[in-house]
């Protein structure tokens, strides 16, 4: 496997970078990272706003070819906490060394499976004692399963041969929702028109706003429309 | 009790997770007939290839009494392929807060089927429930879509647990069908199942208090010989380098007759 640093590849820009530091801005995170598995050929390829020293220190020792948060994150279900791996042979190997370069060995690394079998991992990191990281952990681990599966549907989309197989394949369902709340119906008005609950009214929602790539029910708006899915208001 | 198995710390749970296979095997081909591949015992489908995550529930001697797969549904699973009939040609929803159980099933044959009590189908299966939406919750999930068989639906109308809605259709899978129910991952419902089925305190013991559990019913360590605790005894109380050699010799040269006796005191 050969890590390929994405943000070095002239054609792309410095979005993705700008979107981690902005997840660690948000959810007060020190560090955030993000990795995925070219399927072709393995190899490990990423984003992080480690400092470079970190960032060259690890590539250099290769050190992506036994990082545990890789290798164990990339077969999880659940958001693995890094103390889970502590026991793990090379977890010591990797982050050992990593204090001395402003790196935690307190993170967390949020698993993102695709439709395709493509896998990314969307970790982040922070110094603080056992109760502060607990706190935190519970207050934003829904959104940072938001942040970690539009990260990686992005960084997908922006690979030509991927982006073709991931047109949104919305359901019926999930049409007609965005139709009513693009006319200004709240959930539960929403819920009263199909006889449906207003809590499958914000699944049917949750689902559309993943599939259109979407952060916000407005953003998913705006991209149904533009996608000629949803008639604007 | 609830331990969840994971790609993590499957090496460690190697026999459990193969008697988990053996209930799924009794309870989806032979009990409910649906149409699922057993081989040597045990069923098993290509999403168990995909290192999905168990929620295994242990009865008080370490058995294998209950079981739910969790698979994210950003990913594949099982509505997006061969659930897709309950669909109806649409689409399934995907969101990294859903996540879809699948294969939920409970032993009727070590379980009671009447009462409350902590091996009753009614405990267990709530305690399988409980086990799954706390998992789910604390990995950020918001909403669980579970495909079922009508008798367990039944048993979750009842137990405080009752799905606030179904998507797609009930199809025919065999001698019954299967439906794919909507459950909210939070506090309330978690609280009303508790509730009902009495479940108090934490449902998850760590990985080792597992392994004790299920050690309770596994073959006992072959006791130890009294020539063998003799050897043990020279190699432990060696000062140095070269005792401890001679030690370790003379338990290597007695090797024969150290496992002769042990055979008769097992």
């Amino acid at each position: 496997m050969d890590l390929i640093d994405l943000s070095k590849i002239p054609e792309a820009d410095d979005r993705f970078i700008r979107f981690l530091d902005d997840v660690c801005q948000s959810f007060e995170f020190d560090h955030a990272s993000y990795a995925t598995f070219n399927p072709i050929s393995g190899a490990v390829q990423g984003f992080a706003n480690y400092r470079a020293d970190w960032v060259s220190h690890y590539m250099q020792k290769g050190l992506h070819r036994i990082d545990p948060t890789i290798h164990f994150g990339r077969k999880a279900i659940a958001p693995v906490d890094w103390l889970r791996l502590e026991k793990s042979p090379h977890f010591n190997t990797v982050f050992a060394n990593a204090p001395d370069f402003g790196v935690s060995d307190r993170g967390l690394t949020v698993p993102v499976r695709g439709p395709y079998g493509d896998i990314g991992l969307f970790s982040v990191t922070r110094d603080c004692s056992d109760q502060e990281w607990q706190a935190l952990k519970k207050n934003v681990i829904g959104n940072l399963q938001t942040a970690a599966v539009h990260m990686h549907d992005n960084v997908m989309s922006s690979n030509l041969s991927m982006s073709a197989l991931r047109l949104p394949a919305l359901s019926a369902r999930e049409r007609e929702i965005l139709q009513w709340v693009a006319v200004g119906k709240s959930q539960q008005d929403i819920g009263d028109i199909l006889s449906i609950s207003h809590r499958t009214v914000e699944v049917h929602l949750r689902s559309a706003r993943t599939k259109l790539g979407a952060l916000s029910t407005a953003q998913a708006i705006g991209r149904a429309v533009g996608l000629g899915v949803v008639k604007p208001s | 009790m609830i331990i969840v198995l994971d790609a993590l710390n499957r090496d460690r749970f190697g026999d459990l997770e193969q008697e988990m296979f053996r209930l799924r095997a009794r309870v989806f081909q032979d009990r409910l007939g649906w149409d699922v591949t057993v081989r040597d015992g045990l069923e098993m489908d290509a999403f168990d290839a995909l290192d999905p995550a168990h929620v295994i529930s242990l009865d008080e001697s370490g058995h294998v009494v209950g079981c739910m797969r969790l698979l994210q549904t950003t990913g594949p699973h099982m509505l997006a392929d061969v659930f897709a009939e309950i669909l109806g040609g649409e689409p399934p929803l995907r969101s990294p807060h859903i996540w879809e159980a699948t294969r939920f099933c409970v032993d009727t044959e070590r379980l009671s089927g009447t009462g409350r009590a902590r091996n009753s189908i009614s405990y267990v299966t709530s305690e399988v429930m409980v086990g799954a939406f706390e998992y789910g919750r604390d990995a950020g999930v918001t909403d669980a879509v579970a495909v079922i068989d009508p008798v367990m639906n039944r048993v979750m109308n009842r137990s405080g647990n009752a799905p606030y809605d179904y998507i797609g259709k009930t199809v025919d899978m065999g001698k019954v069908n299967a439906l794919a129910a909507l459950l909210d991952c939070s506090d309330e419902r978690i609280d009303r199942i508790r509730a009902f089925a009495g479940i108090e305190g934490d449902v998850f013991l760590s990985e080792d208090e597992a392994l004790d559990l299920i050690s309770t019913h596994a073959a006992p360590p072959p006791e130890k010989s009294a020539l063998e605790i003799y050897c043990d005894e020279q190699i432990a109380a060696a000062t140095n380098a070269k005792e401890r050699v001679a030690a370790l010799k003379l338990k290597a040269a007695l090797t024969d007759k150290i496992r002769s006796h042990s055979q008769v005191g097992a």
